[in-house]
């Protein structure tokens, strides 16, 4: 059983998204710009992955007409600092593969859109999930024991792609004392496609009062009760978690553990189910 | 629905579009599904996940990246070239045929330009690195010769120097070669020199030999028929002899013979001599004790007068023995010293004895009828006495001490009148120059010392640096006894060593006879050297005893005053008399000592003989 724990680690890590980078019709270009194809890391972020997409599309285009990049699909801004894998899910799950992204290099949308400078504003936002989570699940004791070298170490795993090293150190995350039967509070956040609010994040623990451990369907009958096809009823959403729609039954504590991002949080997309 | 779906299972055409609530959980939903099938429904789903969305696109993306970066290059080189125009009426189908042909034709250019342009870059980079390698090399050569030329110059300096010393040193070689024969030359001219006066002196020695030879035969004559008529006035007459005056004017003892001493005493004497003829056998005549009695007179006499001017000191009298008597018989044993005796010395006039030992003083003793009486003591050395000599006027003594020092009494004072210090170890021997005023005094420390007795200075020092035992001093030369087994002869006026003379062990002792013809060497090998002085060589007649055996490194042996004996003690308390004609010993006088007889010392008289010892006892002998 925990040889299948680990490859579903290793699945959810290494778990990629064809993408098709395409140039936005608009950009100043010196000759006609090739597509770019990807393979995207799903538990990665937009601007950490895509230095040969820039590095592409700057060959056909003079420095003068280059802002900063941006990527957009279907007239949606992609925002860098939710993960890939998110993105997808909640705008893309049903689409034609590979996903169709657009670069754009101007008209940077700040309404829409955090700039991202550097690596190291990635960094940063990744690292204070992890604290947030951390707060959630311990109150902050594990991530405050760790030293900084340990934070640099999850921030290393996943800029490298290094499962074993990020996981090395993310396991200390994951523990929890056994009489309590889980975290404090599961560290969730749940998106929807056809809403403007970003997200849904409360306070939900992953044990009853009575010991009775909450599932994924508790947590979304408290939280997202639309999102559960009652019996008789026609399905009108999925919930999806890293490209699948694990069963309702499924522990929440598990999936906590298991089907979390690297950012320590798990990220739940309720999508309205394709109509033909 | 689209060709592919992201969420779908995988199936690329799936028109009947049947969702994944429809297909699937009906099967976990009927019921006795496992605790676990949630977890394998999510393993399932992942690895589906990864196949339509992965691994499907994986080799299609890789293959599009590859292709991007050929084209990308392709496209670089045809954007640079010239482009052809367009063929014309050609029918369009072989157009296309012929940009296909061409298309294919650029393609596979195009590879040759990336191949030849990967040969190119490598070409490229060994081109760079061969010319960093020549400058390299470049760069050590010119260092290489940098090294080169300064090695050079400095070669040429070092020969420049070469050069220079080469002159220096045949110059400096041209100026010894002239030394040398300069050297040469000075060599040969003091060696005739040195010839002449060898020559010169064997004359001058010849010459006093033959007179000194002349004197003693006339004196030996003289005496002879004076005792010939005293024996006859003796036998004649007795008493008509007396009134006469002992003042009638002895100036020197060659007149001795003819004081008509009429003294009881001589008389007394006289009478025994008669009684005992077999006595004289031996001796020349029969008168000494009363030629001796007369000069004792004398000097007395003199020494009443207490002045004595340098003029008197220069008239030293000569002393002769005639004969010496061997002793027989012990007339006093006492216990002269508080420790052990290590010098004894008669005056020349005989009467006088000094004796100095390990107490530090010096005790005279008047010598009076066959007995000893203490007259006198001199002190003020720190140290004990080592050596003691009585000037030839018998006003003064000399003595040597452990203190380093020798000093100088005047034989009223009990203080020394002079000291004399500069050696650095004892003084082993301190004897009267035959210069007036001048002592040597030989010392431990190897060094042979001149003084001047006026200014209690040093004149001359001459160091050997072996220690000197004993010295003694002839009218020329210095002679001196080392621990080294050498005996050397010095030229008291060049202060050179002129000889050496080769003894057997250590020198304890050296003893010149009265004609300063002889010397006695006493050796630590128990035995007694007699050298000819005249003859400046190194024949010597050794003389050795049954039972003799030399005492200590100082032990002193002596020549009688006639020359015809040799004595010494013995360190088993024995004295040893030895003949020097027939080089026999003559006789032993054992028993007296109880230690090792330390010195001993024969009176000018001839009559008298004093043994002293370690245990402090001194023995007075004679042969009576």
């Amino acid at each position: 059983i925990m040889a299948d724990d680990k490859d579903v680690l290793r699945d959810v890590w290494f778990g990629r998204i064809p993408t098709c980078f395409t140039l936005n019709q608009d950009e100043v270009t010196e000759r006609e710009a090739e597509a770019y194809y990807l393979l995207l890391p799903r538990v990665s972020y937009l601007t950490l992955v895509t230095d040969k997409v820039k590095k592409h599309f700057l060959k056909v285009m003079r420095t003068e007409d280059v802002e900063e990049m941006w990527f957009e699909y279907e007239g949606t801004p992609l925002k860098w600092h939710y993960p890939i894998g998110v993105l997808f899910d909640l705008h893309a799950s049903n689409s034609v593969l590979p996903w169709s992204i657009t670069v754009h290099f101007k008209n940077f949308p700040d309404r829409d859109l955090l700039h991202c400078p550097s690596s190291s504003v990635i960094e940063a936002h990744f690292m204070s999930s992890i604290k947030e989570a951390d707060a959630l699940k311990h109150k902050s004791q594990v991530v405050n024991d760790m030293q900084k070298k340990d934070h640099k170490q999850l921030w290393m795993g996943l800029q490298n792609d290094k499962f074993d090293q990020f996981w090395a150190m993310n396991r200390k995350l994951m523990e929890y004392p056994t009489e309590e039967g889980g975290f404090r509070y599961i560290p969730f956040r749940i998106y929807q496609a056809m809403s403007d609010r970003p997200f849904i994040q409360k306070l939900f623990r992953p044990v009853s009062p009575e010991g009775n451990a909450y599932t994924l369907g508790d947590l979304l009958k408290e939280m997202y009760p639309a999102a559960i096809t009652n019996d008789g009823e026609q399905k009108r959403y999925q919930v999806v978690i890293h490209g699948i729609e694990p069963l309702l039954e499924t522990p929440l504590q598990w999936l906590s553990e298991h089907l979390s991002h690297p950012d320590n949080f798990l990220h739940i997309c309720v999508v309205p189910t394709p109509s033909d | 629905m689209a060709a592919v779906t992201a969420n779908a299972r995988g199936v690329v055409t799936d028109p009947a579009g049947v969702s994944p609530r429809d297909s699937r959980p009906p099967a976990p939903g009927a019921g006795g599904r496992s605790a676990e099938s949630w977890k394998g429904h999510i393993i399932r789903e992942l690895k589906h996940r990864d196949l339509s969305q992965h691994a499907m696109f994986q080799d299609l993306i890789r293959f599009y990246t590859q292709l991007l970066e050929k084209t990308s290059l392709t496209k670089g080189l045809l954007s640079s070239s010239a482009r052809r125009p367009p063929a014309g009426s050609a029918p369009l189908s072989s157009l296309l045929q012929q940009s296909i042909q061409l298309k294919k034709t650029t393609g596979e250019l195009a590879y040759q330009v990336v191949e030849l342009q990967q040969q190119i870059k490598i070409k490229d980079s060994v081109l760079e690195e061969q010319h960093a390698r020549l400058l390299q090399e470049r760069r050590c050569l010119s260092r290489v010769s940098d090294a080169h030329q300064e090695l050079r110059a400095q070669v040429e300096q070092v020969q420049g120097q070469n050069t220079a010393l080469k002159v220096e040193y045949d110059a400096l070689l041209e100026r010894q070669r002239a030394a040398e024969a300069k050297l040469r030359q000075e060599t040969v001219r003091g060696e005739e020199l040195l010839a002449k006066v060898m020559k010169r002196k064997n004359q001058a020695a010849a010459r006093m030999n033959s007179h000194n030879e002349r004197r003693s035969r006339a004196r030996e004559a003289t005496l002879q028929a004076a005792a010939r008529s005293k024996v006859n006035l003796d036998r004649s007459a007795v008493h008509p002899l007396s009134s006469t005056s002992p003042s009638s004017g002895f100036s020197n003892s060659s007149s001795a013979p003819s004081s008509r001493s009429t003294s009881p005493k001589n008389e007394k004497r006289d009478a025994s001599m008669e009684r005992k003829p077999m006595r004289l056998v031996r001796s020349a005549s029969v008168t000494s004790p009363r030629i001796l009695t007369s000069i004792k007179e004398l000097f007395e006499k003199r020494r009443g007068h207490s002045v004595c001017s340098q003029e008197e000191d220069l008239v030293s009298p000569v002393r002769i023995c005639v004969s010496a008597r061997v002793p027989a018989r012990a007339l006093q044993v006492l216990d002269a010293h508080e420790q052990d005796i290590n010098a004894v010395r008669f005056s020349s006039s005989s009467d006088l004895l000094a004796t100095g030992g390990t107490d530090k003083v010096i005790k005279l003793w008047e010598v009076r009828a066959g007995l000893l009486t203490h007259r006198g003591t001199l002190d003020g050395s720190t140290e004990g006495i080592t050596c003691i000599e009585f000037d030839p006027m018998g006003f003064r003594i000399l003595a040597a001490s452990y203190s380093k020092a020798a000093m100088l009494w005047q034989l009223g004072d009990s203080v020394p009148k002079v000291t004399l210090t500069g050696h650095s170890r004892k003084v082993t021997a301190a004897r009267f120059s035959s210069i007036l005023h001048q002592v040597v005094t030989g010392s431990a420390d190897g060094s042979i010392r001149l003084w001047d007795l006026r200014r209690a200075a040093c004149l001359q020092s001459r160091n050997v640096a072996k220690y000197c035992s004993d010295l003694v001093c002839s009218e020329n030369c210095i002679i001196s006894g080392h621990y080294d087994g050498q005996i050397r002869v010095w030229d008291s006026r060049a202060a050179s060593c002129v000889q050496v003379l080769p003894a057997q062990g250590k020198v304890t002792s050296l003893d010149l006879s009265s004609d300063h013809r002889q010397l006695l060497s006493c050796c630590r090998d128990d035995c007694l050297q007699l050298f000819d002085l005249r003859r400046w060589s190194n024949e010597r007649v050794t003389f050795r005893a049954d039972g003799f055996k030399c005492g200590s490194d100082s032990t002193k042996a002596v020549i009688s005053p006639d020359c015809c004996y040799l004595a010494a003690g013995s360190a088993d308390g024995a004295v040893y008399i030895w003949n020097v004609s027939t080089g026999k010993l003559e006789t032993r006088l054992p028993d007296k000592h109880s230690s090792s007889i330390s010195a001993v010392s024969w009176s000018l008289s001839g009559e008298y003989f004093v043994s002293v010892d370690k245990s402090k006892r001194a023995v007075l002998w004679s042969d009576m």
